[in-house]
């Protein structure tokens, strides 16, 4: 893969170019996205009205104050909106690279598969939700009781690892479209149902779902743990408060599962194109 | 004038609906999961709050989640594919030179899309959801049956004008799409709208008093929430009379209005493409 510096770009080089084409194409047609990025706003802030329409009528979310609620639904927001905009030729990879055989182009080239399927979109669309759920966290923190200055530096970790994790989903979904050829709407389940699944405190689902969202999928982990420990609110699951500041760790942790994953079904790959 | 152009685009998008078993299959897991997520955090928030006179009771939510998720596929949540394509295209001036009468045309086309979608799925997820979860001992998260027959009967007269309402939205979206000459634009408006409105995020009586009324009577209640309501025997401001009301006036009027909308648009539609 090593070429003579003088000749080749370097990878971030490279990928500030995709990147940067990617977004000169996206806004080819303001009106398009214009109208594309306040929907992503208002669906994604429509949905925080439903669920303060529940506290509303009931007082509670399930004995969780309105605060402790909004920095869950923010972080997770944030963090899928960081991975929907990254990780968009992971989306498409299925219809637009396995059956298609344009895959076959990528591998000629020298660089890293992933970073080539990250450059294929940096995509402009989810900055609503990003918005949105900047704008619910930070109206959570205002509202939360025990706001911990750590906050400032666990909140972001907790993002970063959330979209690590949420990154890492979109590529294992990706490396099994080389057995499926065409994307697989159930990993819809990990992504848009994580978000829904991620927003509310864990202590109101069943205990299999909890381990699923705990060892599975370890959206807890980067989510409900470190908001936890932001607020400084007890885990009623009886999990030390301080965990919440190790545990966005995993997100990346099962990022790099992903990537491994990734590189084998690769290893594997067979053109299904002509 | 003959039936027979209508009937066969009606057809047409029917079997299209029915091609993708593997992609219904796939539905019904996303809507389980969803269910359950949403089951799960309704149970808690009721259980945690047990003097709260709520509009509809904790079985009658979850009846009211079930029959929302089965009925996903038959909100209008963007355009007709097909037409979509054609505006890109420029292949949407073919149907301008039909010699039929072009909203009844795209209309059955978009109601046969909506039905040959949801239809299997329904049939499936309410199967699951109601007969089979009650066998497997999850009949306290089960769907309900209906209060009496001739509330089911009713029901099935509402829901019928609701799918009729349903695809009439759609026709708003297919001119806004024939307009903007982009169908991301319409599934960027549409999908939050209809998720929102028509109770799929939030039953709508769950909603502060004070919005319920303006939900009730919005067009979008008319094609899942009012069916559901009726099938619930929950009462309705003035009686089912106004339910079904509600779904005619807007289906008449929504006509009306579209038909205007769309002779404006079609006498000065610029068609890209070659």
């Amino acid at each position: 893969m090593t070429q003579s510096p003088s000749r080749t770009l370097s990878a971030p080089v490279l990928y500030r170019r995709m990147a940067g084409a990617s977004i000169v194409a996206q806004l080819r047609y303001p009106g398009t996205f214009a109208i594309q990025a306040i929907g992503n706003f208002v669906t994604t802030l429509l949905g925080f009205f439903g669920i303060w329409s529940l506290f509303h009528r009931f007082g509670s979310i399930a004995g969780w104050d309105i605060g402790t609620v909004a920095v869950l639904y923010g972080l997770v927001n944030v963090a899928f909106s960081l991975a929907e905009t990254l990780g968009r030729g992971f989306e498409v990879f299925g219809g637009e690279y396995v059956r298609t055989g344009s895959f076959d182009r990528l591998l000629l080239r020298p660089r890293s598969t992933l970073l080539l399927l990250l450059g294929h979109e940096l995509r402009l669309r989810p900055i609503g939700r990003f918005l949105q759920g900047l704008f619910v966290l930070v109206a959570g923190l205002w509202l939360a009781p025990h706001v911990q200055w750590s906050a400032a530096l666990v909140l972001p970790w907790a993002i970063a690892g959330g979209a690590a994790m949420f990154l890492g989903v979109l590529i294992g979904q990706a490396a099994l479209c080389f057995i499926t050829v065409e994307g697989l709407e159930v990993v819809n389940v990990l992504t848009y149902g994580g978000v829904e699944a991620g927003q509310y405190p864990l202590t109101m689902f069943g205990r299999w779902l909890r381990r699923f969202i705990t060892f599975i999928l370890p959206l807890a982990a980067v989510c409900y743990y470190p908001a936890l420990f932001s607020l400084n609110h007890a885990d009623p699951l009886g999990m030390p408060t301080w965990i919440g500041a190790f545990s966005p760790a995993a997100g990346f942790a099962f990022f790099g599962v992903m990537v491994l994953a990734w590189n084998r079904a690769v290893a594997g790959y067979v053109s299904s194109g002509s | 004038m003959s039936l027979r152009p209508y009937l066969t685009a009606f057809g047409l998008q029917w079997k299209i609906g029915l091609r993708y078993r593997i992609a219904v299959v796939a539905g019904l897991v996303a809507q389980m999961w969803f269910g359950a997520v949403t089951l799960m955090a309704y149970a808690s928030v009721y259980h945690a709050a047990p003097d709260v006179q709520a509009p509809l009771s904790l079985r009658q939510a979850m009846t009211y989640t079930w029959i929302q998720q089965s009925l996903f596929t038959l909100l209008p949540l963007g355009c007709l594919p097909a037409i979509g394509d054609a505006a890109r295209t420029g292949a949407i001036v073919y149907d301008l030179l039909r010699p039929v009468d072009m909203w009844n045309w795209w209309l059955s086309a978009s109601l046969a899309r909506l039905l040959g979608n949801a239809v299997p799925r329904a049939v499936l997820l309410t199967c699951v959801a109601g007969p089979l979860a009650m066998l497997v001992g999850l009949g306290a998260w089960s769907l309900a049956g209906p209060e009496s027959l001739i509330l089911a009967a009713l029901a099935l007269v509402s829901i019928t004008l609701g799918a009729l309402l349903s695809a009439t939205i759609v026709m708003w979206w297919n001119i806004l799409t024939a307009r903007t000459l982009s169908p991301l634009g319409s599934y960027a408006v549409g999908t939050p709208l209809a998720v929102l409105l028509s109770g799929m995020l939030l039953p709508l009586p769950l909603y502060p008093d004070w919005i319920r009324p303006f939900l009730l009577a919005q067009p979008f209640a008319g094609i899942t929430d009012i069916p559901i309501r009726i099938y619930l025997g929950t009462p309705i401001p003035g009686g089912i009379a106004t339910g079904l009301g509600l779904q005619l006036f807007w289906l008449m009027a929504l006509t009306l209005l579209g038909r205007l909308w769309m002779r404006q648009t079609v006498n000065r539609l610029e068609v890209q493409g070659a």
